[in-house]
């Protein structure tokens, strides 16, 4: 069937507009990154400019981004490896058995903001020594990863169907064998949405970096901060270092969209 | 299951209130003497210049100094969990006495610093300037020293005038009014006049204007922004950015993108503090390097009364351990030697006898120097509602700003503000 032209001249021009206005900020911070910051406020050198690589030779040599980034991946890995390794689990069992309360209660973790928590968890933490170190980080962040994958998980369980695992039940398979040769192979999927979700939440947490990291342990979004000082913005390091950080999501987030397009709805829909 | 869950979640509450209470009065007792002192402070120049000269303080104390450095909105976020939590892992703090000294005073964040601002001569705590040693005591009592003052002055384009036919900045604000008008008229590419607009950044800068017209923000806990005075001077800054100021001007800057129209050369005139000179003196931020002058900021009515504060001073944590140790520190960061040190290097200090020291002001443009000299005479010691909440009272004081550059009304809007602000000032009394 033909489509008529007006609507398709409409969707094409709907299709710019909204990608031009996604898109432009960002283009914006990627094209200030290589500007002096007398440039960046000149809007006749909006696009012609001649660019420098200064900004990005400071973050990453004097700022000791390198280190940064470092903290941030490791923070952002340890925690949905350890989230899913107690979250996948834990939402097969309240899918299966039908545990709707305790699922309500991880959602509360959702539910609490979490600066509420911030002092009382500050309290606790100092007094055992740990702040400043990335196991209280680790910890923080599965705070907000954990009820993620189990929401995304339990709704990805809700949707296999259970004659699966009945069937491997007959064959000999115990309980956990057919959890783990059955289950969790279909799964894959759901386990790819819910582990880059949760590294994407982790990668750009501010709020539990700032209070429970040190000067050794902070990640890349605390450390962003260091371009804004009180009588000066670095505008041209805050755009590379801004560049920097958002660069390697993007990647990851590229390469695996169509994991996490498909687990999203998988969950949505039958949950 | 659902009633447990209840108990549960109340029971998690009352934990919360009762760990932060015990923080609160988990106190500051007996001094452990340890030879680190952690110090907490801002992005900022005076940071810089500290931590070159630090290596030489660590030799000469043997005490080794940790520091941790924050832009200024997350150092106040981790300064409200941290001290709300009774840590005693920060021993000194950079704050912002007019921002925050007086909640972290009365919260009893802050340690009674009488006895040690007594203790040495040569220190010398007398050579402070008055004004920021107001806003850094609490109840008469020190409480932080005052490491970089402000004081609001006018920046204006030398070349600009020129071609408008005047000879010398004004010296008036009806004066500034007509030379801005000028200036516009000359070329109505460029602005006459710029300024901050914001609801809340705007207040501080505004402050200068309503003391020179005679008004203040309160007097004796009476809201006092719909007096006469205040009126007036609401209509004059927000006449002058609406006829004056840039075409289609946003209601929502804050000094990075006032300085940024002044740098790039699209206005003539901008009153702003004058510890932001050098983005504006400084060739790789700014294309008016050449040709950018200052002048004391205009008289008003009541004469030229601007700001004179500080906005950054060092405090200890009272729940410090190690307090004797944090004095060290501080002492050595705001001694003279230092002091000097650092406004050689573009920190405008609140040492007199660094103002009078040649020395002290070789670095900074001629015209500035001068312009810093008269306003600290006369300059008032707070920019901005002096309470509690502060950030609360500047989006209330700052509203008919925003309403007076719109076009609406000022009267109007400071009447509703001033209802607005004097409930406000109610409930803290309470």
């Amino acid at each position: 069937m033909k489509t008529r032209t007006p609507y398709r001249v409409f969707r094409v021009v709907a299709l710019v507009v909204v990608v031009l206005s996604m898109v432009a900020p960002l283009l914006w911070m990627v094209a200030a990154s290589f500007k002096t910051n007398v440039d960046i406020y000149d809007s006749s050198k909006a696009l012609a400019f001649s660019p420098t690589l200064e900004n990005y030779t400071k973050v990453l040599q004097q700022a000791n981004y390198v280190q940064f980034i470092g903290n941030s991946l490791w923070v952002a890995f340890a925690a949905t490896v350890l989230s899913l390794i107690l979250g996948v689990p834990a939402a097969y069992s309240m899918s299966r058995f039908s545990m709707k309360k305790s699922a309500l209660v991880v959602l509360m973790a959702r539910v609490i903001p979490g600066v509420s928590l911030l002092v009382p968890w500050y309290y606790v933490f100092s007094n055992l020594r740990m702040v400043g170190g990335f196991t209280v980080l680790i910890l923080s962040h599965m705070f907000v990863s954990l009820p993620l994958i189990v929401y995304i998980m339990m709704g990805f369980f809700d949707g296999l169907p259970m004659e699966l695992e009945e069937a491997a039940l007959v064959d000999g398979l115990t309980h956990i064998g057919a959890f783990r040769r059955i289950t969790l192979p279909l799964s894959m999927p759901g386990i790819a949405t819910a582990g880059i979700l949760s590294f994407i939440f982790s990668w750009n947490n501010f709020m539990f970096a700032l209070v429970l990291s040190g000067a050794d342990t902070k990640t890349l979004p605390v450390a962003i901060f260091d371009f804004v000082g009180y009588a000066s913005i670095d505008w041209g390091g805050l755009m590379a270092a801004a560049t920097v950080v958002t660069l390697p999501i993007m990647l990851i987030a590229l390469f695996v969209q169509k994991y996490v397009v498909s687990g999203l709805t998988a969950g949505a829909t039958k949950g | 299951m659902l009633r447990r869950s209840v108990i549960g979640g109340s029971l998690a509450v009352a934990v919360a209130i009762g760990l932060s209470a015990c923080g609160g009065s988990g106190g500051g007792e007996g001094d452990t003497g340890s030879k680190t002192v952690r110090v907490t402070l801002a992005n900022h120049v005076w940071t810089e210049n500290l931590k070159k000269a630090l290596p030489a303080f660590e030799s000469q104390s043997g005490l080794k100094v940790e520091i941790t450095q924050l832009g200024e909105d997350q150092l106040s976020d981790q300064y409200n969990v941290k001290l709300n939590a009774g840590s005693s892992d920060l021993d000194v703090m950079m704050y912002r006495p007019l921002q925050e000294g007086k909640l972290f005073a009365k919260n009893k964040y802050l340690a009674d610093l009488s006895d040690q601002t007594k203790a040495s001569k040569d220190w010398d705590f007398s050579d402070f300037q008055a004004g920021p040693v107001e806003a850094t005591s609490y109840k008469g009592k020190p409480v932080g020293v005052p490491i970089i003052t402000e004081r609001e002055v006018l920046y204006y384009r030398k070349d600009l005038l020129a071609k408008a036919g005047l000879t010398a900045p004004p010296k008036t604000l009806d004066e500034l009014k007509t030379a801005a008008a000028a200036v516009k008229a000359a070329d109505p590419g460029v602005a006459g006049f710029v300024a901050r607009t914001g609801k809340s950044p705007a207040v501080t800068q505004f402050s200068s204007y309503l003391y020179s017209f005679g008004g203040d923000f309160d007097s004796g806990g009476k809201s006092a922004v719909n007096s006469e005075a205040a009126k007036k001077a609401y209509a004059f800054y927000g006449g002058l950015i609406k006829d004056s100021g840039p075409a289609n001007v946003s209601t929502d800057m804050s000094w990075p993108e006032a300085m940024a129209i002044f740098t790039q050369g699209k206005a003539a005139f901008y009153t702003e503090a004058d510890s932001l000179y050098k983005n504006a003196t400084d060739p790789a931020k700014s294309k008016v390097s050449d040709t950018v002058g200052f002048a004391p900021f205009p008289a008003g009515p009541a004469g030229s009364k601007p700001y004179n504060i500080p906005s950054w001073a060092l405090g200890i944590n009272d729940a410090s351990k190690n307090k004797a140790n944090a004095w060290k520190f501080i002492a050595w960061a705001t001694g003279k030697e230092q002091t000097l040190a650092q406004q050689k290097s573009g920190v405008p200090s609140a040492r007199t006898s660094v103002w009078a020291n040649p020395e002290g002001t070789a670095t900074y443009p001629k015209d500035l120097a001068e312009a810093i000299a008269a306003s600290a005479k006369g300059g008032v010691g707070h920019d901005r509602p002096q309470v509690v909440k502060v950030a609360q009272a500047r989006e209330i004081v700052g509203q008919p700003i925003v309403d007076a550059i719109t076009g609406k009304e000022p009267g109007a809007s400071a009447d509703t503000a001033n209802q607005a602000f004097q409930k406000f000032l109610d409930d803290e009394q309470k």
